[in-house]
């Protein structure tokens, strides 16, 4: 682990006002207050349970090779499940939905058991790379037990997304 | 292993990401990542770039993404200086910032990264800056106090202001129009922009795009947030621009974008005090000032033809106004080394800087709007930088696994004999003019600049806002205090 992250698990660890786990939802259309609310996903936000207890997630690469099964508890949301056991998914804006950096991808038969997105994860997710029908941002879903089993893929990032040298023509 | 000493020019998000990402996949205690410096330099004294100095002030919570960069710079192979200039630039626009040649910085390093983003403003053929045309970015700047000193614009005399382009800076400016001071003075917003904004006289802002809403750059979501301003409401719009075309194929962003136009805003038309329009179609042609100290601006009628390009139907119309802004995106400084001026930015292949013998120049490399042009969101300015710091391992270290994003670096192209960066330098150097800029207090290191924005959120506080922000004279009497 590199030692930047460690420097900010200590300070969290001192500072229960950084170990924050998620801002609570705002209603429809009201602006999210965000201002010092600091949402530090790191290792520490979430509590791990006994093995053998906890509701099975398996994260997969975008090949859709799985990269680890871990287990969380009932509430406990994918970006901070995947922080917690150092899976490669960001979280730019720290799950406030201002960013599309969490977007995952569910097995389409736990998505449905999800409730729907509201309309500013919809807004994010219009503008995540490799969107598909059962895309969501990680930071939305909480879990609980019927979700136990879950696949949760990594979309996949290709280069055709920075096309150097070219620009389309708005003329 | 060989020693990877990379200067950063520029200290915005696409910067920080290229060194948080190196940061971590060369940890210190393996021995790829013992010989590992990373030294960013800004020409501001402030670092992060456009989430400082661009990013609106009611949507806080994007700055979160600065937590990721204070993690990056708590590893003591980072180092920031704010304040400095590194190479030409077309105007100098920033009085107080430290010049220092590109060679007086590449003599240090091993390897150097444009990260200079996209700084000039694209103008408009017939709307010439002047006291009632301005840049979107000049208000921008205004807004956000940054060290380029934009005049205010003058707000408490004009009722209608008209927005040339309909991109997401283009709503973010009418959206700061709109709101109202009350609604903005929880947030980042400078007191003496605030005063400004209280005396505000603005009834109306015209939002123009030569093409319609298929088109239009902006994303639903600052659609979505000005459908919902409380003081203003969407004039109608012509539903025949509102119909898809038949054979059309919509992306899931346009039918939710035209969706939210079919519904038009929370508040019904002309219920409200204030109001604004998006005027589709329509191409500034000509304008003239009236008497009366207004423009009129002269709208070519436009269709699309099957490129999707506006051609000009050759019916027109007037738009009477009192001030113009325009929102016609950025480019980049063509005083730059390898700036492209059919690009309109650094050309690049897969983050290496490209000379224009289509070579590779050693070492050398660009990211973010530096390398891309001036779009995309900051998901994909994230990408592109965890590309490129994947390209700089790969090849720093050719043959070993490091790679961890999905995006795999590119075989690298034909490369420069030239060589712009050092083969042998000393891992802690830096220029001396940077050195005496440090002791004079010119320039800002990181943990100043931390100084100084706890500073500017303790003041924030006692105001019941964000931060109250600091000038540069006055963080610099502040770091100059004793301690």
């Amino acid at each position: 682990m590199s030692r930047p992250r460690l420097a900010v698990h200590a300070l969290a660890r001192c500072r229960p006002s950084l170990r924050v786990a998620g801002l609570p939802r705002a209603p429809h259309g009201a602006p999210r207050r965000a201002l010092h609310a600091t949402v530090v996903r790191q290792h520490g936000s979430i509590t791990r349970p006994e093995p053998g207890t906890g509701i099975k997630l398996n994260f997969r690469d975008a090949k859709g090779d799985v990269l680890k099964v871990v287990e969380a508890n009932e509430g406990d949301d994918i970006l901070s499940i995947a922080h917690e056991h150092d899976i490669d998914l960001e979280g730019a804006c720290e799950g406030s939905v201002a960013c599309s950096t969490c977007h995952v991808i569910l097995s389409p038969q736990h998505y449905d058991l999800i409730p729907e997105p509201e309309d500013d994860e919809n807004d994010m997710l219009d503008m995540a790379f490799g969107l598909t029908d059962t895309s969501r941002l990680g930071c939305q879903v909480k879990l609980t037990r019927t979700l136990d089993g879950m696949d949760v893929q990594l979309p996949s990032a290709t280069r055709n997304m920075f096309v150097d040298g070219k620009k389309p023509t708005h003329h | 292993m060989p020693p990877l000493k990379l200067a950063v020019v520029g200290g915005g998000p696409s910067a920080f990401y290229v060194a948080s990402r190196l940061l971590s996949l060369l940890p210190h205690h393996q021995p790829r990542g013992a010989d590992l410096k990373i030294h960013i330099y800004d020409r501001l004294w402030a670092p992060h770039g456009l989430v400082r100095y661009g990013v609106a002030p009611d949507h806080p919570e994007v700055k979160n993404v600065t937590h990721k960069f204070d993690q990056a710079a708590a590893d003591d192979r980072f180092r920031f200086f704010g304040n400095v200039q590194v190479g030409p630039q077309s105007s100098h626009i920033i009085p107080h910032a430290l010049s220092l040649p590109l060679d007086a910085l590449s003599q240090h390093y091993t390897h150097i990264l444009f990260a200079t983003g996209c700084t000039i403003p694209t103008l408009h053929d017939v709307l010439p800056p002047s006291d009632r045309i301005q840049s979107a970015l000049s208000l921008v700047h205004w807004y956000t106090q940054h060290p380029s000193h934009s005049n205010p614009p003058p707000l408490d005399t004009i009722s209608h202001v008209t927005l040339i382009g309909q991109g997401n800076v283009s709503l973010d400016v009418a959206r700061m129009l709109l709101s109202g001071s009350s609604a903005l003075e929880q947030y980042d917003v400078p007191e003496v922009v605030l005063d400004v904004m209280r005396r505000s006289s603005v009834r109306h802002v015209s939002i123009v795009g030569r093409r319609g809403p298929h088109q239009a750059a902006f994303t639903t979501k600052e659609l979505r947030e000005m459908m919902n301003l409380k003081d203003a409401s969407l004039l109608p719009i012509d539903p025949a621009v509102l119909e898809p075309p038949p054979d059309a194929k919509l992306s899931r962003q346009q039918s939710r974008i035209l969706q939210l136009l079919q519904k038009g805003s929370v508040n019904a038309p002309r219920s409200t005090p204030k109001s604004w329009s998006l005027d589709f179609f329509r191409s500034p042609a000509a304008f003239s000032q009236l008497p009366s100290g207004k423009l009129r601006i002269s709208l070519a009628h436009t269709a699309l033809d099957l490129h999707e390009r506006a051609i000009s139907t050759g019916e027109t119309s007037a738009l009477e106004t009192d001030l113009v802004v325009t929102a016609l995106g950025h480019h980049a400084d063509p005083a730059q080394a390898f700036y492209d001026p059919a690009l309109r930015h650094l050309r690049t292949l897969s983050g290496r800087i490209i000379n224009p013998l289509g070579r590779a120049v050693k070492n050398v490399y660009a990211s973010g709007w530096a390398a891309m042009g001036a779009r995309g969101v900051l998901a994909s300015t994230l990408l592109d930088a965890y590309a490129v710091a994947d390209t700089i391992i790969a090849d720093h270290f050719p043959g070993a696994t490091g790679a961890t994003t999905s995006i795999a670096p590119t075989a690298p192209p034909a490369v420069s004999e030239e060589r712009l960066t050092a083969e042998n330098v000393v891992l802690n150097s830096i220029p001396a003019a940077v050195e005496q800029g440090l002791e004079d207090g010119r320039v800002v290191g990181y943990e100043q600049w931390k100084a100084v924005d706890a500073e500017e959120v303790k003041r924030g506080a006692e105001k019941g806002k964000e931060r109250e922000r600091m000038g540069w004279e006055e963080a610099r009497t502040f770091l100059a205090r004793p301690v």
